[in-house]
């Protein structure tokens, strides 16, 4: 019996530190204040809100905007770190499958740095190490200095296996764009597959995965749709597994040639009605659209998080607030920098405001 | 106890079941304990200030096995 809730995972023990920490999440009102702050300020107000132990480590070497970010990255790679160190089990299965996109992250911004010609002191400063490769084998991979041996190691570390093929595409172009669109594409299959959905919780966690592949995917037919690609070379890039999106639907949106024609096939999402107005206008804006599908994400995930309590679904809720979090604040503090106004920085931000 | 050749075991079963009351309703708030206990100790560790809040809850499914202890006290001293 003892054994057996020992396999299943800690949920009791996760899922509190982890409603402990979301209580110290920013509000939406603490967005508001922090529309109307300078950058400096910004520093300030977030170093008082969870943010303060990095804020002080990283105010030595930098300022401004590039200590914003690094701080904010710092946190959440930390705490995602904790998270993924508190769990057993299943549960920590599926966080670490969950996490293995900053893995992703980390591995990219090393092939794109070294194939760049960046010094790893460089490189470092870029890595978030929130998922379950740790520093060392992170400086593993830094100091190596080819393509090739970071993949060969990476694949090692991660047990995953890039096809000859697409490393040989890259090595007779030198386009990174193959072994990126196969290691997201690997991430999303390995995540779907390491959930067992035997339970109601574990099924709603993968509905909601599925979700975002459907997302991710409407997100690149409607990217490339505007740049006026269509038909086969979009399926190329279409992750596979989607909830709403398989690959017969994916082609009949590829294969309409303006975002106008596809709107009609849109229709049949459930998401459709967050972008409806958006898709429909005669200047179809693609962030606005990736804005209102990622609140769409946040609001599902709202929903299952309060009701099963001992499940894995608090923990990716906390994380998926995290996450976006650390997006709004960087956005905030981007916007401000660059002279936005407020209400055009309020329109970027991924948050259900109270008068919606 | 042996009366006229006749076995008495009444107050055997009585201990019987005055130890399953204790010891069953033990095991029971021992199960409940567990997921509490373990919540506890997370919001300890983010929270220090939790920590009496924590207690509390950790220690209310004790109540179970007094009441387990009031019918083996029932059972042994009334029956």
């Amino acid at each position: 019996m003892f054994n057996r809730s020992g396999r299943a995972g800690n949920y009791a023990y996760a899922v509190s530190r982890v409603k402990a920490k979301k209580a110290l999440l920013l509000k939406d009102e603490d967005y508001n204040k922090m529309l109307l702050m300078s950058v400096p300020e910004i520093s300030r107000y977030i170093s008082e809100s969870g943010y303060q132990k990095e804020m002080t480590d990283l105010a030595g070497r930098l300022e401004g905007m590039d200590l914003v970010e690094h701080a904010t990255y710092t946190n959440m790679a930390k705490v995602f770190s904790s998270i993924l160190q508190a769990s057993q089990g299943e549960l920590k299965g599926m966080v670490q499958a969950y996490l293995e996109k900053w893995d992703i992250w980390n591995l990219k911004v090393i092939l794109r740095g070294k194939s760049y010609g960046l010094d790893p002191e460089g490189i470092r400063e870029d890595l978030v190490p929130a998922g379950s490769l740790d520093s060392e084998s992170l400086e593993k991979l830094l100091s190596l200095d080819s393509v090739e041996d970071i993949i060969a190691n990476y694949d090692k570390m991660e047990h995953i296996t890039i096809p000859q093929d697409v490393i040989s595409t890259y090595k007779s172009t030198g386009n990174l764009g193959e072994i990126e669109d196969y290691l997201d594409k690997a991430h999303y299959v390995r995540l779907v597959k390491s959930i067992n959905p035997t339970s109601r919780p574990t099924r709603m966690f993968q509905d909601y995965v599925r979700t975002e592949i459907d997302i991710k995917n409407l997100e690149t037919i409607l990217k490339l749709k505007a740049e006026g690609i269509h038909g086969e070379v979009v399926m190329k890039y279409i992750i596979p597994g989607g909830r709403q999106i398989d690959t017969r639907y994916a082609t009949q949106l590829a294969n309409a040639e303006t975002i106008a024609a596809a709107s009609s096939d849109l229709s049949r999402l459930e998401f459709y009605d967050s972008i409806k107005g958006l898709v429909e206008s005669d200047k179809v804006s693609i962030r606005e659209v990736v804005t209102e599908m990622k609140k769409y994400e946040i609001a599902a995930a709202n929903k299952f998080s309060h009701m099963y309590p001992l499940s894995v679904v608090p923990i990716i809720d906390y994380m998926i607030h995290k996450e976006i979090e650390v997006s709004n604040i960087r956005t905030i503090s981007r916007g401000v920098e660059s002279g936005l106004d407020a209400d055009t920085i309020k329109g970027l931000l991924v948050i259900r405001w109270r008068s919606q | 106890m042996i009366e006229n050749g006749i076995v008495d075991i009444t107050p055997g079963l009585v201990a019987i079941g005055a130890g399953l009351a204790v010891g069953l309703a033990g095991i029971g708030s021992g199960m409940a304990e567990k997921d509490i206990g373990a919540a506890a100790v997370g919001a300890i560790t983010e929270d220090m200030s939790l920590f009496g809040k924590a207690l509390m809850f950790t220690v209310l499914p004790e109540t179970i096995v007094i009441f387990g202890l009031v019918i083996s006290i029932l059972c042994i001293f009334v029956m």
